[in-house]
Parts: C-alpha cells; structure tokens; sequence
C-alpha cells in the first residue's frame, strides 16, 4: 500500500507537536535537516523499504512511536 | 539585576574581577574571547570572580559588545536571576566519538529537574550550546539536541581568531576542546530568537547527487562534477567559482527562509561546504544583500514585538564579519546594536536547530 512513508511522517509531527503549531514547524525544519521534507511526500508515494526503515530511526531517536 | 555587558581589551591576570566590577551580582556569566587571553587562565579567572554564579563562554574570532565589533578582546554579558531563574550547565566531551555525552547529560538533568527534557516548556526553557568550531561535530550535537528536547537549542562554534588551529569552550573553570558546553536556561520573562541572513533565494536550484557526508563535501551536484554544476549555474568558469561562494552559498529552503550552507573550498571537482550537505536537498542558489540593512531590519522588528527585551546575545558569523570588514562596515554593523545590550562574538558557525552558516543567531531576552 502506497503513502506509508507520509503517514509515518504525520505520526511524527503529530506527537511531537501535541497540537502546538510553534513544536509542529519546529519538528518539520528537524526533519527536513535530517532529509526529510514533508512536502515531497503524498498519499501516493511509494513504500520504499528502504525509506521506511529511515523514517523508523528517525521516530526512535525523537522518541515516537508508529 | 536586569542584564549587563562588558568589554576588556588588554591582556591581565585579573580579567575575572575586573568583569565583577562592571557586571554586579549576575545568576549567570557568558563570556566570549580571544584566544590570546589564555582559555584556562581566563576560566579559572572568571568563575572565582563570580562564584555564586554559572559562568560558561568559549574562544572567538572576533567580539562584538554594544555599538562596537573589536579583535582580540574579552566580552561578556552578566544575566540576573530576575532574566534567568534556573540554569543547569555541563561540558559534552569527545563529541567526535559515538558516546552519547548528551543523552547522559539530559538523563542527569530530568533527574534534577523532576521533568523529562521532552516535557519542558519551550517558550519557557531556552538551550545555549558553544561548541568547539573545528570537531565538524556541529550537526550530530545539534540533531541530538534536537531530538531529545522541543527546547530550542541556539548558539555558535567557538573561533580562535581565523588561525583554525584551536578552539575551546569552558564552564566553571573547565576549558576543553572536541566538546561542547550546553547550558539550560529558565526565562520567566521569556525571550525571543532571531534568526537572520542577508541573502534573497533564486529559483535556480542544485540537488546533491553524490556526497561525502563525513568531509562535508559535494562529489556531484545534478548528476555533474559539483565544481562543474555550481559554476554552470552561475554563469561563471569553474576557475573563478571560488571567488563567488561568499556572495553565493546554497539556501536548504524551510518556510520559505535558507538555512545556509556556505562552500568552504574546491577540492579537486567536488566542493567543500562549512557545514554537512545531504544527497538529494534541494538547495537554491542565494545572492547577497546587505547584512547591516537586513540585520537592522530584523532586530528593529524583534524590538517591536519586544519592547520589554532587556538584552541580546549574538551569534555572527565569521564570514559575515569577514564580508563586513572587508567592506568597511563594521563600525555601522556594530551601531546597529546600540539600542540593546548586545555581547557576541562571530563564529565559525551557527546553530538554531540545526548547524548554519553566513547566518547570526541571537537571543533577545525579555
């Protein structure tokens, strides 16, 4: 199934902002310095399992969990 | 107590109590040096000067203190419990190894403050982090940072007056290199950050395509030699790129502002940046504006929505101190902070969230 990679990044910001818009962009700038910019990825991109396995670190490490 | 600030341009052993005379009795002493004040001595100086205070500062490459950019001198801006009401501070060591210093500090910290460091207010807590201007560290300390804590890490990396040879950081009386010092702040009062470059983003754009994270080196920008690209896109032979990487770095677009990366040299045909570019950003080409306009244009309008701010910290970078004085306009860069308060030194990079560069951080506290 196709968009993983966007939910996942949802799943991120979500709990890291906890609602609050100032963490929200916040969390989005971490992101894109680590290479990941939201705005590149939609409910069609593909579930790359390489991608997927990234973005898993990347939610262990902010201390998310998918 | 309010916030004070302070300038010593000779060398003496006394350095510590001639600062307490000017700043009076603050919670918290960040200073700023050249290194041809002795790091050590100057620690020790400072910390027996004020010992019911948290003292922390770092080596610079040049000084700026209100109204007045100065080489080789000592600044330093004294902060009252009344701006700052807790502080916890500590020295990372070996921040080139793959111990994780910072996760300890952070896990002694929560123990102390009975809160997790992911829960603590923002607007509340500010992070101060100086970390030594030659480990190419920066970006692994700030995503740490960054990723154990919402509280915004804001700060430089320590120069030694463009001999690249040696910074240091201190805390206390502890001066070290390969390391960083970060400090904890609580503002009652709260604070305000400013992030400001004095560059327009074009909408020509270069993607790294091959890269050498750890050197912080482009092989290939869009498939091509990156040297090849860059110059292609500016309009220029490869034989005279280098001369253009100061008027134009590389903006990693957020929100619609750069977070610069500064190319530092060529390498054969790949380019070597001040700071780490990663394999598929999307980086604009920037073009240069002015930086005394810009950066009183960004401070006038932090003042206005901060009328109550009692003092400035920042953090400039060394290539814009460079730019400026190659210009002649150091005088009116330092007149831009007559209004305020101001202790800075110019850096050999910057952090806010991440690791900048051709950029100043400042923190305005209120």
């Amino acid at each position: 199934m196709p968009g993983q990679v966007k939910v996942m990044i949802d799943r991120i910001i979500e709990q890291r902002s906890k609602g609050n818009a100032v963490l929200a962009s916040t969390t989005q700038t971490k992101l894109i310095l680590k290479g990941f910019d939201p705005a590149r990825y939609d409910a069609s991109t593909p579930d790359d399992p390489l991608v997927l396995a990234q973005l898993r670190q990347i939610a262990a490490d902010l201390n998310v969990t998918l | 107590m309010g916030i004070s600030v302070s300038k010593l341009t000779d060398v003496s052993d006394d350095a510590g109590a001639r600062l307490a005379a000017e700043l009076g009795g603050p919670a918290v002493v960040i200073y700023f040096a050249s290194p041809k004040h002795d790091p050590q001595d100057l620690a020790l100086s400072v910390a027996r000067a004020f010992p019911a205070a948290v003292t922390f500062g770092c080596t610079s490459s040049g000084e700026l203190v209100s109204g007045s950019m100065s080489k080789g001198a000592i600044v330093a801006m004294g902060l009252g419990a009344d701006v700052v009401s807790r502080t916890e501070i500590a020295v990372v060591d070996g921040i080139t190894g793959s111990d994780d210093g910072i996760g300890r500090v952070f896990a002694e910290w929560e123990a102390k403050l009975g809160q997790k460091m992911l829960d603590l207010d923002p607007e509340r807590w500010l992070g101060i982090v100086l970390i030594d201007g030659l480990s190419g560290a920066e970006e692994r300390v700030m995503e740490r940072l960054g990723d154990l804590t919402n509280v915004i890490f804001i700060g430089g990396s320590a120069g030694d007056d463009v001999a690249f040879k040696k910074t240091v950081v201190a805390a206390g009386s502890k001066v070290a290199s390969d390391a960083a010092v970060i400090a904890l702040l609580e503002c009652p009062s709260g604070f305000d950050i400013i992030k400001t470059q004095s560059f327009h983003a074009t909408r020509q754009f270069l993607v790294p395509t091959k890269v050498d994270r750890a050197a912080r080196e482009v092989i290939e920008f869009n498939g091509k030699p990156a040297a090849v690209a860059y110059a292609e896109a500016l309009g220029v032979g490869v034989d005279k790129l280098a001369d253009e990487f100061m008027a134009h770095p590389l903006g990693l677009m957020i929100g619609g502002e750069p977070f610069v990366r500064s190319p530092q040299q060529l390498v054969g045909e790949s380019v070597r940046f001040f700071c780490g570019v990663d394999e598929g950003m999307k980086l604009a080409i920037l073009n240069s504006t002015s930086i005394v306009e810009d950066t009183g244009d960004a401070l006038k309008k932090a003042l206005d929505r901060n009328q109550e701010a009692r003092g400035l910290l920042n953090f400039n970078c060394i290539l814009r101190t460079l730019e400026l004085e190659a210009k002649g306009l150091t005088e009116q860069y330092g007149n831009v902070f007559k209004v305020i308060p101001t202790a800075g030194f110019s850096t050999y990079g910057e952090e806010y969230i991440g690791h900048i560069n051709q950029t100043a951080t400042m923190v305005l506290f209120r």
